[in-house]
């Protein structure tokens, strides 16, 4: 069958990591290992208030009396959390004011990676092509944030999470912890306390953010873990749509990623987060190396009418640990999740999303394409919940397998919980094939197979398709054609 | 974990608890407290169980002990019989439990009409089943539960098929104050079938839990499964399923369907149905739905006469007819028809 030796060549094509390079740059560290005293060097290092100090002193005190979570079906050695740096920063100069004082090193870096930098580069491609905000993150600090000014004026702040702490202490300290609460579990309860830099952004009342907001992630530091800390706001009747890209170097060794994301959607807002996760996976033949991604995302619509919409497309770290779920309170509100997950050689995915329906009338859907290749392991996880109160509730689940390769594993696992008698709650698995019922239904109307098929793979590209911000479109339709191509032989 | 273990060491300890993956939403430990006495020994019941006289033979289990010929439950090579195994709780507040075997020789066919009755209130009762069946055996096990409201009852039976072998299973349960019906199959592939069907109806503060492991270690397995359900008042029922494709278990096609009706808006339905597939030429799908009757259709029924109350009832008892509509044994099959309106037997 050519398009599953298509799909073959194609996931065999992601083995080749094209962002494994090593920049060689001066760093400052903290000391190795983990205790109070290296909290107190983060913050201080930041030059935060007591009061975050406070809050990260006491994550740390939560974060010594837990356990290590071990319900997922992924493996790995035990993690020495004193054989790491909590801290690595590039050496800069007080506190570059413009481009021109970055490190034209790390300039490079990012130039290497296709990341634009420079606002005039944004703007001197093709007249009309969709400009975009980047806050670049290397390692622990931000390096630069883009069109802060141009943003500024319509009164979007977008800016570094440490930056947020010094100039806008009162958004930080209403929202920080509030949808992830620091001692949710065990990762988040270490990033709350070793947590360095990652973006902060409020949209304010009935403002339309007007360009795409990014943050480029990049590990650097060898023997180092990145804890950044992103916070969105979309206050009353606003909109904003952010992208997270991250990779890191070809390592021997595993590093942990233990970010927190936390979203608040007040009343009418809407945020589309979507992540393009490229951390490396790790060597594909012996399993060395590779990124631990243990993230825990989590929005809350706390307004009527409120939306999140989560895409992701997964396709490195040597294991990915991470449910980017939305918490549904307001009436009508709405969550929606899409998720390409692509394992290959020994990676490990145990990934999913919960939608936890507590108002009236809310909604949501579930998409999820998982594609298990060479001798990985990828998981579905999902869990969708109806509150008493919750009237009227709907939930669409659809969660679709491809395997490739005798020694890979798909699993899906699903949770349902449905608390009252007014909601709606369907859920569809299948592994290797499409629906069966849908291709019947389709061409009970008159099609041919080809056609019925056609046309179900068109309908689900769009849907995800229209969920991506344009830049990144492009790179998630090539992985969802992968996903697609094989799902129809 | 086990009531099992707990009962035969009289160690609340032992209980599954909500800490346990597998009984999340049955949790033993937190409702007893305390284990209650052992059961004393019973006479058998006058009265004629759920099956009535159906079949060749009967056997008994009244408070965990065996009344009747065991050696009916093994099957010689070849053999045919209909037998009702009926396990009866006959004592108030008392705990008990019992094992039994069940073989089938090669193309051996049986039928077993397996039912639970609660004949007092609040009892404490385990069941264990260990069944095989040799290549080509052939066995419809079809349960029907009838356990008292305040009991807290558990079934577990663990099916080892040869190949070319069969299960063909339907439960019916009404639930209890805690009740949990299991079956773990370990399945060899080679044209082996597995057909493992459900259906609850529970009401009042009832419980109900669905539980089966089908475990592919061959290839050209099948596996069909279709739970369907209906809750009412503050009930609540549990459907886990899992299904696991072990590698190289190739061409194997697995297919399970759990349908739920929640007809109040204080009951519960809480599901799982899991696929672990670490093989990868296989069919596997699973569809879940819980939802309230559709008002369309009722719409329907109305427009054409009919009064709400006999509309919904109708629509009910269709959904939950398909499942008894799968019963292969004719006979058993018609005296459960009624079951589908309201749990009970006519």
């Amino acid at each position: 069958m050519p398009a599953v030796k298509q799909t073959v060549e194609h996931v065999e094509a992601l083995e080749r990591y094209q962002h494994g390079f090593i920049t060689s740059i001066d760093q400052e560290f903290a000391p190795k290992g983990l205790s109070a005293d290296i909290v107190r060097f983060i913050s201080a290092k930041k030059e935060e208030p007591e009061w975050m100090l406070a809050w990260r002193l006491e994550a740390y005190e939560r974060w010594l009396a837990m356990e290590e979570p071990d319900w997922a079906k992924v493996t790995f050695p035990r993690i020495d959390y004193q054989d790491s740096y909590y801290y690595a920063a590039p050496k800069t100069k007080e506190g570059p004011k413009s481009l021109d004082e970055v490190d034209p090193e790390l300039l490079a870096t990012y130039a290497k990676l296709g990341i634009p930098l420079r606002e005039q580069e944004v703007l001197a491609g093709v007249q009309g092509a969709p400009r975009y905000a980047v806050d670049a993150v290397f390692d622990s600090v931000s390096v630069v944030t883009t069109f802060k000014k141009e943003l500024a004026e319509v009164g979007v702040i977008f800016c570094s999470f440490s930056e947020a702490v010094r100039e806008h202490p009162e958004l930080v300290k209403k929202y920080l912890g509030s949808v992830v609460p620091a001692s949710d579990n065990y990762f988040a309860c270490l990033n709350s306390a070793v947590f360095s830099d990652g973006s902060f952004v409020y949209v304010p009342p009935g403002v339309r953010c007007p360009m795409e907001l990014s943050t480029y992630f990049r590990i650097n530091a060898a023997e180092s873990g990145q804890f950044e800390r992103t916070l969105i706001i979309a206050d009353k009747g606003a909109y904003v749509s952010y992208l997270e890209g991250c990779t890191a170097p070809m390592r021997d060794e595993n590093q942990l990623h233990a970010a927190v994301v936390e979203l608040v959607a007040l009343e009418d807002a809407e945020i589309k987060y979507s992540t393009v996760q490229n951390w490396y996976p790790g060597d594909p033949e012996t399993g060395k190396g590779g990124i631990y991604n243990f993230v825990t995302k989590r929005a809350d619509c706390r307004g009527d009418r409120s939306k999140v919409a989560w895409t992701q497309v997964e396709t490195g770290s040597a294991i990915t640990w991470k449910y980017p779920s939305c918490v549904l309170r307001g009436n009508d509100s709405v969550g929606e999740f899409y998720s390409i997950a692509i394992t290959n050689g020994r990676q490990q995915a145990d990934t999913g999303t919960k939608m936890i329906h507590l108002g009236e009338g809310t909604r949501s859907r579930i998409i999820s394409k998982g594609i298990s290749a060479g001798r990985s392991s990828n998981t579905y996880r999902g869990l969708v919940s109806a509150h008493p109160k919750a009237k009227g509730a709907r939930n669409f689940t659809q969660c679709d397998s491809l395997l490739i390769g005798k020694e890979s594993a798909a699993h899906t696992v699903p949770y349902i919980e449905a608390r009252n008698g007014q909601s709606v709650f369907e859920h569809e698995a299948t592994t290797t094939r499409l629906s069966d019922d849908q291709l019947f239904y389709v061409m009970q109307r008159g099609l041919s197979q080809e056609e019925a098929v056609q046309l179900l793979v068109n309908g689900f590209v769009k849907d995800v398709l229209q969920t991506l911000p344009m830049e990144f479109a492009v790179e998630a339709q090539k992985l969802v054609a992968i996903s697609l191509e094989g799902s129809v032989g | 974990m086990t009531l099992a273990a707990a009962l035969r060491d009289r160690d609340v300890a032992q209980l599954p608890s909500r800490r346990d993956e597998d009984w999340r939403w049955t949790d033993l430990r937190a409702l007893i407290r305390e284990l209650p006495a052992p059961s004393p020994a019973a006479a058998a019941p006058a009265q004629a169980g759920p099956f009535g006289a159906l079949g060749d033979a009967e056997i008994l289990v009244v408070n965990g002990r065996v009344i009747g010929d065991e050696s009916l439950l093994r099957l010689a090579p070849g053999h045919t019989r209909t037998v009702r195994l009926r396990f009866v709780s006959a004592t108030a507040g008392t705990a008990h439990g019992a094992s039994l075997s069940i073989s089938l020789g090669a193309g051996a066919r049986l039928t077993l009409l397996e039912s639970y009755e609660g004949l007092a209130a609040g009892y404490l009762a385990d069941a264990n089943l260990a069944i095989t069946l040799a290549e080509d055996a052939v066995l419809e096990r079809i349960i029907l539960a009838q356990d008292d409201e305040d009991a807290v009852s558990v079934s577990t039976a663990t099916v080892d098929l040869a190949p070319r072998a069969r299960l063909a299973q339907t439960t019916l349960t009404t639930g209890a104050k805690r009740q949990r019906l299991e079956t773990r199959v370990t399945h060899p592939g080679h044209d082996a079938a597995v057909r493992m069907d459900g259906a609850y109806r529970v009401r009042g503060r009832g419980h109900a839990d669905l539980t089966s492991a089908v475990n592919h270690a061959g290839t050209d397995g099948t596996t069909e499964q279709l739970i369907k359900g209906v809750v009412d008042d503050q009930a609540r029922a549990v459907f886990q399923g899992r299904i696991t494709v072990s590698p190289g278990a190739d061409r194997t096609d697995a297919r399970m369907g759990h349908h739920a009706l929640v007809l109040s808006d204080r009951a519960e339905v809480d599901a799982k149905p899991e696929l672990l597939i670490f093989a990868d030429d296989v069919a596997c799908a699973h569809g879940n739905t819980v939802g309230a009757l559709d008002e369309d259709a009722l719409f329907y029924a109305r427009q054409r006469g009919m009064p709400e109350d006999v509309a919904r009832a109708m629509l009910t008892e269709a959904f939950i007819g398909e499942v008894i509509d799968r019963i292969e044994h004719e006979a058993v099959r018609e005296r459960l028809r009624s079951w589908a309106q309201d749990g009970r037997i006519a």
